[in-house]
């Protein structure tokens, strides 16, 4: 299956895609012979509780799952499964919180938190760890970030070849043309949020570029 | 090590009015031309009328002439050194046309901080409600200013 793990809709204060927008461009995009099979909305910053995208998902036969992305002192943090237990013990507006007890307190609360774009220049993991920080629990990395600059997805390549990090990739969109142009391919199914934590541990997937799903 | 962000929190829940500020065809057909607007609703008051209109209509944007005309006090944020705008976002509710009388009444939405490439950033979001001589609510703008490290 193939997953953008990593879009952002108007409910983050950068995005101007509502989710409808998202889905009707994956419609065009199936139309030109790409495989999409679900998106992950990963707002900045928070969780949306209080959204319910099921019956949009249902109409356009796309599986649309909710995350966060959320800022830490060691750059940002992309975090699966989110729960209300979760978001009790971590303070999702805190952008100085420590990672490594983010990513804890994920694992804690069955969650998965992995790094966004290791390799972006000022921000990303790989920065930190150049200044000596030590970061045991990371296995994943968002490796393939659709809103890299140039150099920045390569230093995400180094991080994972160096260290043999497993690698996602994901959009990052917050354009509804921006969409799936990377993705995540999975072996398993996934239907819900437990899923998709269950398919990225099993270590059973890759990240791809739009064109790499192409059945034409 | 949480960001504490230190600022008048008191400000929460208070409105700051402005107006009532006269929309006239003159002021309509200015802005028209200052972005290429040319539609007929926009500009002929006959055009206007036959669609349903009570004048010509403005622009949805043209409630922006007005936000700065609300005396908005200092937040007294205590981060960053440098400041600049951060953006607007409009949400047209019902046609603005000339001859109407607006009202503006902003309020402070919310402060809060972000990262990026270029560091920590902290966003006020100031709301903004305009309304008609009927009381109708024409446009929300939300406007942003950011403070940077």
């Amino acid at each position: 299956m193939y997953f953008d793990l990593h879009c952002h809709s108007v409910s983050s204060d950068d995005s101007r895609a509502t989710v409808e927008q998202y889905l009707k461009w994956i419609q065009v995009l199936r139309k030109r012979g790409y495989t999409v099979d679900g998106i992950v909305l990963t707002e900045h910053r928070k969780f949306d509780f209080d959204k319910d995208y099921a019956q949009l998902a249902n109409d356009y036969g796309v599986v649309v799952l909710k995350g966060s992305e959320l800022d830490t002192r060691f750059g940002h943090f992309l975090v699966y499964n989110v729960s209300q237990g979760l978001a009790d013990d971590i303070d999702f507006a805190d952008v100085r919180m420590d990672a490594r007890e983010l990513m804890k307190a994920a694992q804690h609360h069955g969650a998965l938190a992995i790094p966004a774009h290791p390799g972006r220049f000022g921000i990303g993991l790989v920065e930190f760890m150049d200044k000596g920080e030590i970061f045991e629990d990371v296995k994943i990395v968002e490796r393939l970030n659709g809103g890299g600059r140039p150099g920045e997805n390569e230093r995400a390549d180094e991080l994972c070849d160096s260290r043999g990090y497993l690698g996602t990739g994901a959009s990052d969109a917050h354009l509804a043309s921006h969409v799936c142009v990377c993705m995540t391919n999975f072996e398993m199914d996934i239907s819900n949020e437990a899923d998709l934590v269950a398919a990225l541990l099993s270590g059973n997937f890759s990240p791809v570029r739009l064109e790499e799903t192409s059945i034409g | 090590m949480a960001l504490e962000l230190e600022y008048d929190r008191s400000l929460y829940g208070k409105e700051h009015e402005a107006g009532p500020f006269e929309v006239t065809e003159d002021m309509i057909i200015s802005f028209n031309q200052s972005i290429s607007q040319a539609g007929p609703c926009y500009n002929n008051k006959d055009a206007a009328v036959e669609a349903g209109y009570r004048g010509i209509i403005a622009p949805p944007t043209l409630c922006t002439l007005f936000v700065r005309r609300v005396q908005l006090p200092d937040i007294n944020l205590k981060f960053g050194k440098t400041r600049f705008h951060g953006g607007q976002r409009v949400q047209a509710k019902a046609p603005i046309v000339a001859g109407d009388s607006i009202s503006a009444s902003s309020h402070l939405k919310e402060v809060y901080a972000k990262t990026g490439r270029s560091g920590t950033m902290v966003f006020i979001v100031w709301e903004t409600t305009f309304t008609n001589q009927l009381g109708e609510v024409v446009a929300d703008v939300q406007e942003s200013y950011a403070a940077r490290e």
